[in-house]
């Protein structure tokens, strides 16, 4: 198998790609432009039509008429493509500029009598990632939230230009680094559908080692999270003590806590023996029953039930309208998980139980988190007890030209990276984030819910900044 | 419910690490190091080609050539190790200083012996560290642009491994209540004035404190027209911590070190 058999590219027209996104079934996943060496633009179309990737590459001169007016989804996309190319977009309601900021900023008013403006950010309160947000409120209750984002835009996917195909995992594990694994993997599955390279077995158990510890730290570092922003301080504590003990795992078998350096184009680097493996199976299956003993704790308790339930719920018709991904797609009722629909690595040789809920509130984003920590634990067990022998890597071409793309379902959501290679350099890189696409629908889920609960809604999507900005 | 949990974490056995355990520990950091006696003019040539982010650097030509690692541009990648022919090895010291030249280590490769100018060596009991904070530190956290990857290692600076609220270390939710900054970077563009402006309400005296390669020097971000450099690019900084990102046990020293060497201008 060489490339992803649910992904292909054609040539087509703007009218093709929007004729795809208004039939059933299609969802959009991203719209990027680039410039050719001789300049000639392009956009470039990537819809998810029953479970197949389609990529329509569309070449372009003057305007183009606009998807969004067939789904609101695409509205940030083409902001960034006419920010970042000047290409004219017809019939495009909002074309603020995202990444260029500028003191006069006109934010949407929200006009009435008591209406106020509350601006939070981009300094927050906490170790978290920088971003504005403007509420307006009346009394307690958010009437609207606009995010002002891209605080932390560092020009990444220019960065990616002319950088050796070997060379460019260090950029893609800083592009959001608690999920760095998922961006590295979609980095190097992207070079290798784009040369058509297919890694070794082993190479591919040990990708879904790290992808699927990543979502154990990430999901437990949440649920703890979620317990914090609740006043609920034993579990928040408790969760960061299980999330740790994975870190420390990862340092001592891999050499790595957040599992960079080790995935390459063509593989990984780094093998495990089967003593380590053994004892790595041990770690995991020891967080994975202190972590299920702590959700039902706290599952069980009135005084958090209290706060998660019917706060910040997010429809499954906005989920749908917004192309929502990841587990706050599956919490409302969604149902998409790449690892399923698009398999990819050793996906593709194994069945993953997918949870779903359909509530939309925090609750639900919670429970999904809990039963996917629970699945992936079984993941990881699984594949250290069926780990095949045999090479971790296969050489890559240093040289040529070619184009590729592929996605991962980080513990975000789907993560998309699309590579344009010449002669062995990174000519183009598109990074479409789960959070780039995520971040517009929390104005939906705050609206009604009071000012004091955002922090707890927003800590329930926990979208990246910087995976967003770039 | 509640008493479940009580009931929970009694029964745990307390996981806290020891002071001597933290401190000056490496692991996990994938912060590379040389053994100078390995050093050879093609060793040392080879993994200057190897480094993409000239970390490692030949100086002084070829009848006296030193080689010179450079740990706030080195992001742990690895490759210097693949190809240093056992030359170079996992880092077991935390690089951290209170200049960017701090941050240099430099090998004689002809005589094989390490020249750096030489830091105080980082180790502290726990008694000193509560003696070097003074009973109370406050830090105010500030991403400035970065990946979130330092963010998440602060993050963890909290938890019952790390613990530091046991030297009376606290984060504090505003710059008006900071001793010090702890600032991520690489500084953005569009952070530059936030960054500023936060640096300004600190109250004096105050210490600033570089986190991260990106933070040092913009690492592999420095460089873009969307991107400043380092901290020190939009503010006074007084302590670096190099890595990619920093383990909690690095940060935790490149801390004690910052005030350690800063004390008689904090008091």
């Amino acid at each position: 198998m060489t490339t992803n058999p649910t992904s292909r590219t054609v040539e087509g027209t703007t009218d093709n790609a929007l004729r795809l996104l208004e039939g059933g079934n299609a969802r959009l996943v991203a719209i990027f432009g680039n410039v050719d060496p001789i300049g000639a633009k392009r956009v470039y179309y990537i819809v998810d039509v029953n479970r197949e990737y389609r990529r329509i590459s569309v070449p372009v001169i003057g305007a183009i008429p606009s998807a969004t007016r067939i789904t609101p989804a695409a509205a940030w996309h083409e902001r960034e493509l006419h920010e970042q190319y000047g290409i004219e977009i017809e019939g495009h309601p909002d074309l603020r500029p995202l990444f260029s900021h500028s003191d006069d900023y006109p934010f949407l008013q929200v006009q009435g009598d008591g209406v106020c403006e509350l601006p939070v950010g981009p300094v927050h309160a906490g170790i978290i990632e920088p971003g504005h947000f403007r509420f307006s409120v009346v009394g307690d209750s958010i009437l609207h939230l606009e995010p002002r984002l891209f605080y932390t835009h560092k020009g990444t996917e220019k960065l990616f230009e002319g950088v050796p195909v070997m060379n460019g995992t260090a950029l893609a594990e800083s592009v959001s680094g608690d999920n760095c694994f998922a961006h590295v993997v979609a980095y190097c599955q992207s070079i290798e559908n784009a040369f058509g390279i297919s890694v070794p077995p082993r190479g591919r158990a040990i990708r879904l080692l790290g992808l699927e510890l990543e979502r154990m730290v990430a999901h437990i570092g949440d649920i703890g999270a979620l317990c914090g922003d609740v006043g609920c301080a034993v579990p928040a504590a408790y969760n960061s003590r299980i999330k740790e003990s994975l870190l420390l795992a990862s340092a001592r078998f891999f050499g790595t806590r957040y599992w960079r350096g080790i995935a390459i184009p063509g593989g990984v680097r780094r093998d495990l023996s089967a003593e380590n493996a053994r004892a790595f199976g041990i770690v995991i299956a020891q967080a994975a029953a202190d972590f299920a003993e702590m959700a039902r704790i706290i599952l069980d308790t009135p005084s958090v039930l209290n706060r998660f339930e019917t706060t910040g719920v997010l429809s499954n018709k906005i989920a749908r309208d917004l192309a929502v991904v990841g587990p706050a797609a599956r919490a409302s009722g969604v149902q998409l998980d790449l690892r399923r629909d698009h398999p990819y690595g050793h996906y593709r040789n194994i069945t993953v139980e997918i949870p779903h809920f359909t509530q939309g509130d925090v609750l639900a984003r919670a429970r999904m988190r809990i039963e996917e920590t629970r699945v992936s634990a079984r993941l990881i067990q699984d594949a250290l007890n069926g780990l095949a022998a045999g090479i971790i890597r296969t050489p890559v071409p240093s040289d040529g030209s070619a184009e590729g793309f592929s996605a991962v379902e980080s513990p975000r959501g789907e993560l998309l990276y699309s590579i344009g290679i010449r002669n062995g350099c990174i000519a183009r890189c598109h990074i479409k984030s789960p959070s780039f696409q995520n971040w517009p629908c929390l104005s939906f889920a705050v609206e009604g819910n009071i000012t004091a609960d955002f922090p707890l809604i927003n800590k329930s999507f926990n979208l990246s900044y910087s995976g967003c900005d770039r | 419910m509640i008493f479940d949990f009580v009931h929970r974490s009694l029964r745990s056995p307390s996981v806290l690490v020891p002071v001597e355990e933290l401190i000056a520990n490496s692991l996990g950091s994938r912060m590379p190091d040389a053994r100078a006696e390995a050093l050879t003019d093609a060793i040392a040539r080879r993994v200057v080609d190897a480094c993409a982010f000239s970390a490692l650097a030949i100086d002084g030509g070829d009848e006296h050539m030193t080689l010179s690692l450079d740990y706030g541009s080195c992001t742990g990648c690895g490759e210097c190790i693949a190809a240093g022919e056992g030359a170079f090895h996992l880092a077991n010291i935390v690089p951290c200083g209170v200049s960017r030249q701090a941050l240099i280590r430099r090998w004689d490769v002809a005589l094989g012996i390490d020249v750096t100018a030489d830091e105080a060596a980082v180790n502290a009991t726990a008694n000193e560290i509560r003696s070097i904070v003074g009973g109370a530190l406050n830090i105010r956290q500030v991403d400035g642009g970065s990946c979130n990857g330092c963010e998440a290692e602060i993050a963890a600076l909290s938890n019952p491994y790390y613990d530091l609220e046991r030297f009376g270390i606290h984060f504090v939710a505003s710059p008006k209540h900071a001793d010090m900054l702890l600032v991520t970077g690489p500084i953005t563009r569009n952070m530059a004035e936030a960054v500023k402006r936060t640096y300004e309400a600190t109250p004096a005296p105050k210490l600033v404190v570089a986190v991260g390669v990106c933070g040092c020097s913009g690492g592999i971000f420095a460089g873009t027209p969307e991107v400043l450099g380092g901290v020190d690019s939009v503010i006074h900084v007084d302590a670096y911590i190099p890595g990619c990102p920093p383990t909690p046990a690095m940060l935790l020293t490149g801390i004690l070190h910052a005030l350690r060497r800063q004390k008689p201008k904090v008091l």
